[in-house]
């Protein structure tokens, strides 16, 4: 038994990978729970908007690295976010104008602006591949470690090492300056308040003088924020792909649910949820219980739940569960 | 309107979209000319005809409404005569086919009911008044959103006419009474610091203590020189405090006249007020 070195197995290979997908998750998730409760329909082009806003911080990352400019230990793609936020806000804007204007103007119930948010899914889709191409791609320079599995080998002396990736610590830092700066932003400001105001009661805030399409904008341009951001997060994290980052649709709409819809507190922590399950359910024990149990329980076979291919099946069974015991998610959300 | 394409076709599934608290109020109309237009009353629709939707039947014919600055006007009838629609119509929450609205001296006849908000009208809903989401504070806070200027003062005046808002301040305005919704909702609207308040039966639901209550708040309202005119069932009682009365049948003026002839009018005690 050797609890010390099942404490840093455990650490490298299922607490740190699940809090920084459950950061990107969350922040994912946030963008989906906004969505939701202020323009009061489910986006599934969430994903591929995520994937549109990333190929621009890529695209812009690849001009910083020709033109010399880079961020040191950093990567170059935090420079670039702005910008990929900046381009997000004018597509999904001028999205906004096009299209979903339109069925707001009809009074278009949810189901309805559901069904548009899909053809607006494919036409995303088909932007970025057209523009990036279907492949993978690599953008993540700078320092790429924080903590390195030798260097922590030989300064603590034990026998498991610990990886700590640039991007990982980046992930989780960042996660948590965006959700302060939402909630202070949501709950503080004149802005933030009304449009909480319009999410409870529409009509309400039109005749307290509260301008529906600038709360329309605002949100727009947070979720262009969060959706940038996250998936930049994401792509430095693992990789880029838009067809990847289309399939993240389910894990984090899964999150915003299981959190309770609407409720943005919810979607952080339904993030976590399901990114802890996710890794958790598909992480090969064995070595970790190899440490901790005294030697006559150690397993013999990997103890692996489930294989990897299948993570996104953990994400709907979280899903189904959610909805059929608590559909209200776990902060109370608003769908019942 | 179940027959609009754009209709949920039976599906009330809450996880597709927030259909809760979706409005009903075009949000991306704008808002045509307006033109002086003297000599009228304070607030007047006058000679209204139209109904809801730009296809709806018309539910007002030839209806007028008026009400003079400081004085109390209410509106009463029998179910479905179309009193909270004609209130709507002077707040420009209908299509009117025929005549016009004219506040203090312009005509706003073309203009949205948000800008009108803007113009000095206050609107109280009869039902989805507040914001229940958020303390009583912020619904003050949301009302006020208009000013520029420093509301702090206004919202003490709220609380000076409204005692217990000031005690609930910080608590979600959904977990109130009946009585103190109403009182949060007239609250609110009375933020803008507005030349007109119109009242959808702000006593609905709320029991015959609480209404008197609620009527002597309105009568102090207007005797600080706010306008108001009033939808209301408890006929009776709403005619006791009214300056002006109107009584609606079919989306047409059946009587007017001072809250007190109304009530001597035998024909409008025998028809509406129970003899």
């Amino acid at each position: 038994m050797d609890l010390l070195n099942a404490l840093v197995a455990l650490t490298n290979f299922v607490l740190i990978p699940a809090m920084t997908y459950g950061s990107q998750l969350a922040l994912g998730a946030l963008g989906v729970t906004m969505v939701y409760g202020i323009l009061r329909f489910s986006n599934f082009a969430h994903g591929d908007t995520m994937a549109f806003g990333t190929m621009i911080v890529i695209l812009f990352t690849w001009l910083f690295q020709s033109m010399g400019i880079s961020l040191g230990p950093l990567p170059t793609a935090l420079l670039a976010i702005p910008f990929g936020i900046a381009g997000t806000s004018l597509l999904l804007l001028g999205t906004d104008r096009v299209v979903y204007r339109f069925y707001r103007a009809q009074k278009a119930k949810p189901v309805i602006v559901v069904m548009v948010s899909l053809g607006v899914m494919f036409i995303y889709n088909g932007l970025t591949r057209f523009i990036l191409g279907t492949n993978e791609q690599r953008f993540a320079d700078g320092e790429r470690f924080i903590i390195r599995a030798r260097e922590f080998k030989e300064m603590t002396g034990l026998k498991e090492g610990l990886t700590f990736k640039t991007t990982q610590g980046l992930t989780i830092v960042t996660a948590i300056v965006v959700v302060i700066a939402l909630f202070w932003f949501l709950n503080k400001t004149r802005t933030g308040k009304s449009m909480r105001a319009f999410s409870d009661n529409e009509d309400l805030a039109l005749l307290s003088g509260i301008n529906p399409e600038r709360v329309v904008m605002v949100t727009w341009i947070i979720v262009a924020g969060l959706v940038t951001i996250a998936g930049t997060l994401y792509g430095l994290d693992k990789s880029y792909k838009p067809f990847t980052y289309f399939q993240l649709l389910l894990p984090i709409f899964a999150a915003a649910i299981v959190g309770g819809l609407g409720s943005p507190i919810g979607a952080i922590a339904g993030g976590f949820v399901i990114a802890f399950s996710e890794v958790a359910v598909t992480y090969a024990w064995k070595k970790v219980l190899v440490y901790a149990l005294p030697e006559s329980l150690e397993p013999e076979s990997l103890v692996q739940l489930l294989a990897t291919e299948y993570k996104f099946a953990v994400s709907f069974m979280i899903l189904v569960i959610v909805l059929l015991v608590r559909p209200t998610g776990i902060f109370k959300g608003k769908s019942v | 309107m179940s027959n609009s394409p754009y209709d949920d076709h039976g599906n009330k599934d809450l996880s597709l979209g927030n259909a809760k608290g979706m409005g009903e109020i075009d949000t991306t109309k704008h808002s045509g000319p307006t033109h002086e237009s003297a000599g009228e009353p304070f607030l007047i629709g006058a000679n209204m005809t139209g109904g809801y939707g730009k296809h709806g039947p018309d539910i007002l014919h030839d209806c007028t409404i008026a009400v003079e600055k400081g004085e109390i006007a209410v509106i009463v009838g029998p179910n479905g005569a179309g009193k909270s629609t004609a209130m709507k119509a002077t707040f420009g929450m209908l299509n009117l086919r025929k005549g016009h609205v004219t506040l203090d001296g312009v005509d706003i006849t073309g203009l949205t009911p948000q800008d009108r908000v803007a113009r000095g009208m206050g609107f109280v809903p009869q039902n989805n008044n507040i914001f229940t989401s958020m303390t009583v504070e912020e619904n003050l806070e949301m009302g006020a959103f208009l000013r520029t200027d420093d509301y702090r003062p206004i919202i003490e005046q709220v609380y000076d006419l409204f005692p217990i808002l000031k005690e609930k301040r910080n608590q979600p305005a959904g977990e109130l009474s009946g009585g103190q919704r109403q009182q949060v909702a007239v609250g609110r609207a009375l933020m803008t610091q507005p030349k007109v308040l119109l009242l959808d039966e702000p006593t609905a639901g709320v029991s015959p203590i609480v209404m008197d209550e609620l009527f002597d708040r309105i009568i102090e309202v207007a005797r600080s020189g706010i306008s108001i005119l009033m939808v209301e069932q408890n006929a009776k009682q709403a005619l006791d405090i009214a300056d002006k009365g109107y009584v609606l049948v079919q989306g047409a003026n059946a009587h007017t006249g001072t809250g007190k002839s109304l009530m001597a009018d035998p024909e409008v005690r025998a028809s509406f007020l129970g003899g």
